[in-house]
C-alpha cells in the first residue's frame, strides 16, 4: 500500500498543529463558532444531534493492521468503543470531545492517517473497487489512480473552495462495485490497444435531485486523465451554481446545461490548457505509484483445497458463509473474504474496537496486512489463502462478525439517521434492524438471494437509496416518521434510480411491506437463479407495487 | 445549525437548549440558568426572560454552541412541530448504542 513520503507526512503534521491552536482558540471564546465552523469542517468535524462527529479518511478504502488498531484505540479511549464505516469507505466516531480531537489527529498521523477532505466543498475521498488487486475482472488495480487523484486533489489551491462538495470513484472491473455512475465522476479503467485509458462519466449523484452520470468521454489515455480532470473541475468550478446549495452539485450543471453542451465545454478547456498549466505525468511516475500497489507475495496453490473443502462437508454454517462471503481472487487459492458488518440487531457499519483488533490480528497472520472497507460498509480481507478459510471464519465468528449476509437482504446500506444526523428527518437504523428481523433465518435469506436494501433518514440520500434494489426513505410528516419505499434502483454498470411507488408507509408497517414485495418474487422468478432486480425488470414494477400495499 | 429553527411566539412557553462546546454534548439551560445535560431538569422561559435567557446564552460561546429555543409546554414536556427530532436529541438513552 502507499506510503507517506516526507512531503506527506510534513502536511499532515502541520495540519494536526494548526487545527490543535484553531482548537485551543474555539475553547476560550476566541474563536465564535460561524468562524470556526469552516476550519471544523475541514478537518473532518461535525457538530451532530447529540455530541461532535469525526470522519477520518480512509483513501480509497485501505487500511493496514497497524492502522485498524490504532482506529480501535480511538474507538475506546476517545468514544464509547465502536466506530461506523461509512458509504465512502471511511470511518466516523460519533463521541468524541472536541477537546480530544487534536490528540486524536496526532495519533492518527503517526500511523499516516488524517481526516483531510472528509467534509467541506473540496473533492472528497476517492473510492474504488473493494476487491482492487484481487478482482479477477479488472483489468488493472485501480488503487494505484485513486492515489495518483489523491495526491492531485489535496490542497489543490484552485478547487478548495468549490460550489459543492465533489466526489469521484474509480473502478477497473467489468462489474462496477465502485457504484460510479452515481458519483460526480466516475472513472471505469479501460484498456484500448495495448493502451491504458479512462472511460469518463460526469454529473451522476443522488441526494434530492438524483441523476445518472452522463459518459463525456469513451478513452482518455492515462496521461491526460489529469488535466481532463482539470478541465471538468474548472468548467465546473466556474459555472456550478453558488447562489442554491441544493442545486449546486456538478449534476445540477450538466443537466441544465445538456450533456452536448458540458461536453463541449470541458473539451473547449482542455484543449485551450497552455503547455505550462498541463500536469505532466510520465511513465516513471506512474509506475512508480503502481509500485506501492505491487500484489503481495501469494504463494503457489492448488486451484482445490482440501482443507476448505472438508471444513465445507463437516460444517453447514462454514459452508454457508463460504458461499455467501467469498469472492474469486485472480490468484487460484485464494479468496477475497467479506467480513460483514451487518450482524442481525447491530446498526449496520459500526464495529467495536475489539472486532477491529480481531479483522486487524487476522489480517496481519492470514491476509497479507491487507484491509478494505467497502462503500456497502463491510470490511474486506482481500488476499485469503483457501486452507486458511476456516480459521479466519472461525476467529471472526467468535467475535460476533461471522455474518453470512454479503450482498443479501440483510446486508443493507443505512445512513445514521436520526439517531445521530442533524440532518435527518427520520431514522434509518431501528427500521432496518426491523426489517431484518424478518429475514433472520440464514437459509431463507440465502434463498432470496442478491437483494440490496438500501436505507436513508432523509432526502440527501447518504444510505443511497436511490440505487437499492429497494430503497427506503425516510421522511418527518408532522412529527411522525414515515417511510416512502423505491424500487428498481442499482448502483452497477447498469446503473439505475429507483421510482418511488406511492404513499408513505408508517414504520411499523415497513417490514410486512418489504416481506410481500419479497414473497411475490419468490413466487414469480423463473428460478432462484433469477435474482430479485432481474425479475422487477421483467415484470415491471406495478405488479411488485400491488404486492407491497396489498393488506398485510 | 439545524435544518430547521421554528419561530416560536413570545407567549410560547420554550427552553434553551444548546451544545457543550468542549464535548458537543447536547444540553439545555436549567431554570437556575446553569447547563445540564439531563433535559429532564430543562427550564421553561416565556416572553422577555425567554429571550434574555438565549441572548445570554448567545454571549457564552466558549461554553454553549448554537444555543436556540426549543418548543415544550407548561411543565417541560417537548412539543411542537420538532418533537421527533428534539425528543430522539433528548432521549434518555442518549449515549447508548441504538
Amino acid at each position: 500500500m502507499y506510503r507517506y513520503d516526507q512531503f506527506d507526512a510534513q502536511i499532515v503534521r502541520e495540519r494536526v498543529a494548526q487545527f490543535r491552536g484553531q482548537v485551543t482558540r474555539r475553547l476560550s471564546g476566541e474563536l465564535l463558532e460561524d468562524e470556526f465552523k469552516p476550519l471544523r469542517l475541514q478537518n473532518g468535524v461535525y457538530l451532530q444531534l447529540h455530541a461532535y462527529m469525526l470522519r477520518i479518511a480512509i483513501p480509497y478504502g485501505q487500511l493496514s493492521p497497524r492502522q485498524l488498531r490504532r482506529l480501535a484505540e480511538i474507538a475506546r479511549d476517545y468514544d464509547k468503543g465502536y466506530g461506523h464505516f461509512t458509504t465512502r469507505q471511511n470511518i466516523q466516531f460519533n463521541w468524541v470531545a472536541l477537546k480530544d480531537i487534536p490528540d486524536v489527529l496526532e495519533k492518527l498521523a503517526e500511523v499516516e492517517m488524517h481526516a483531510i477532505q472528509t467534509s467541506g466543498n473540496c473533492i472528497r475521498n476517492t473510492t474504488t473497487d473493494h476487491y482492487a488487486g484481487a478482482a479477477q475482472d479488472e483489468v488493472l488495480d485501480p488503487r494505484a489512480w485513486c492515489e495518483i487523484i489523491r495526491q492531485w486533489s489535496t490542497f489543490h489551491p484552485e478547487f478548495a473552495f468549490l460550489p459543492r462538495k465533489f466526489k469521484i470513484a474509480v473502478t477497473a472491473a467489468e462489474h462496477d462495485r465502485a457504484a460510479i455512475r452515481v458519483h460526480d465522476v466516475g472513472l471505469h479503467i479501460r484498456r484500448q490497444g495495448g493502451e491504458t485509458g479512462f472511460e469518463v462519466h460526469v454529473g451522476g449523484g443522488q441526494g434530492r435531485t438524483p441523476h445518472i452520470a452522463a459518459l463525456v468521454n469513451p478513452f482518455v489515455p492515462e496521461a491526460r486523465i489529469l488535466d481532463y480532470l482539470e478541465a471538468i473541475m474548472r468548467v465546473y468550478n466556474r459555472y456550478g451554481r453558488r447562489d442554491n446549495k441544493y442545486k449546486a452539485r456538478i449534476k445540477i450543471l450538466v443537466s441544465e446545461l445538456g450533456e452536448a453542451e458540458y461536453i463541449r465545454q470541458v473539451e473547449e478547456e482542455f484543449a485551450a490548457q497552455r503547455p505550462d498549466e498541463k500536469i505532466d505525468l510520465p511513465a516513471e511516475e506512474i509506475a512508480r505509484i503502481h509500485a506501492y500497489f505491487a500484489p503481495p507475495p501469494l504463494g503457489a496453490k492448488p486451484e482445490v483445497s482440501n482443507r476448505f473443502e472438508a471444513a465445507k462437508a463437516a460444517d453447514p454454517v462454514f459452508a454457508r458463509w463460504a458461499r455467501v462471503n467469498l469472492h474469486p481472487h485472480k490468484t487460484p487459492g485464494y479468496a477475497s473474504v467479506t467480513v460483514s458488518l451487518k450482524p442481525l440487531g447491530v446498526a449496520p457499519g459500526d464495529a467495536t474496537d475489539t472486532q477491529m483488533e480481531v479483522v486487524a490480528d487476522l489480517a496481519e497472520k492470514y491476509g497479507y496486512g491487507d484491509i478494505r472497507v467497502s462503500h456497502a460498509q463491510n470490511l474486506i480481507l482481500p488476499h485469503i489463502a483457501l486452507d486458511d478459510l476456516p480459521a479466519v471464519h472461525a476467529a471472526l465468528d467468535a467475535a460476533g462478525l461471522g455474518a453470512a449476509n454479503e450482498s443479501r437482504i440483510t446486508d443493507m446500506i443505512v445512513c445514521p439517521g436520526l439517531d445521530f444526523c442533524n440532518l435527518a428527518n427520520a431514522r434509518s437504523i431501528p427500521v432496518a434492524l426491523e426489517v431484518q428481523k424478518l429475514f433472520a433465518d440464514p437459509a431463507y435469506e440465502e434463498d432470496i438471494g442478491k437483494l440490496h436494501i438500501n436505507v436513508s433518514g432523509c432526502i440527501n440520500a447518504c444510505g443511497h437509496h436511490h440505487v437499492g434494489h429497494i430503497g427506503i426513505l425516510g421522511v418527518d410528516r408532522k412529527g411522525e416518521e414515515f417511510y416512502q419505499i423505491l424500487l428498481g434502483g442499482r448502483a452497477d454498470e447498469k446503473a439505475a434510480l429507483g421510482e418511488i411507488v406511492g404513499p408513505g408507509l408508517k414504520a411499523d408497517d415497513v417490514p410486512g411491506a418489504i416481506h410481500r414485495v419479497v414473497e411475490f418474487y419468490r413466487a414469480r422468478r423463473t428460478s432462484p437463479a433469477e435474482k430479485f432486480i432481474d425479475t422487477l425488470e421483467r415484470l415491471g414494477h406495478q405488479p411488485f407495487q400491488e404486492a407491497l400495499y396489498a393488506a398485510g | 445549525m439545524t435544518s430547521v429553527r421554528p419561530k416560536l411566539k413570545p407567549e410560547t412557553p420554550k427552553a434553551v437548549t444548546a451544545w457543550a462546546t468542549a464535548t458537543g454534548r447536547s444540553v439545555w439551560l436549567s431554570a437556575e440558568g446553569s447547563w445540564t445535560e439531563d433535559a429532564r431538569r430543562l427550564g421553561v422561559f416565556i416572553g422577555a426572560e425567554a429571550e434574555a435567557r438565549l441572548a445570554a446564552a448567545n454571549r457564552q460561546e466558549e461554553l454553549v454552541t448554537d444555543p436556540y429555543f426549543m418548543e415544550v409546554t407548561h411543565t417541560g414536556e417537548i412539543t411542537g412541530r420538532e418533537t421527533l427530532r428534539e425528543s430522539m436529541r433528548a432521549a434518555p438513552a442518549l449515549g447508548a448504542r441504538p
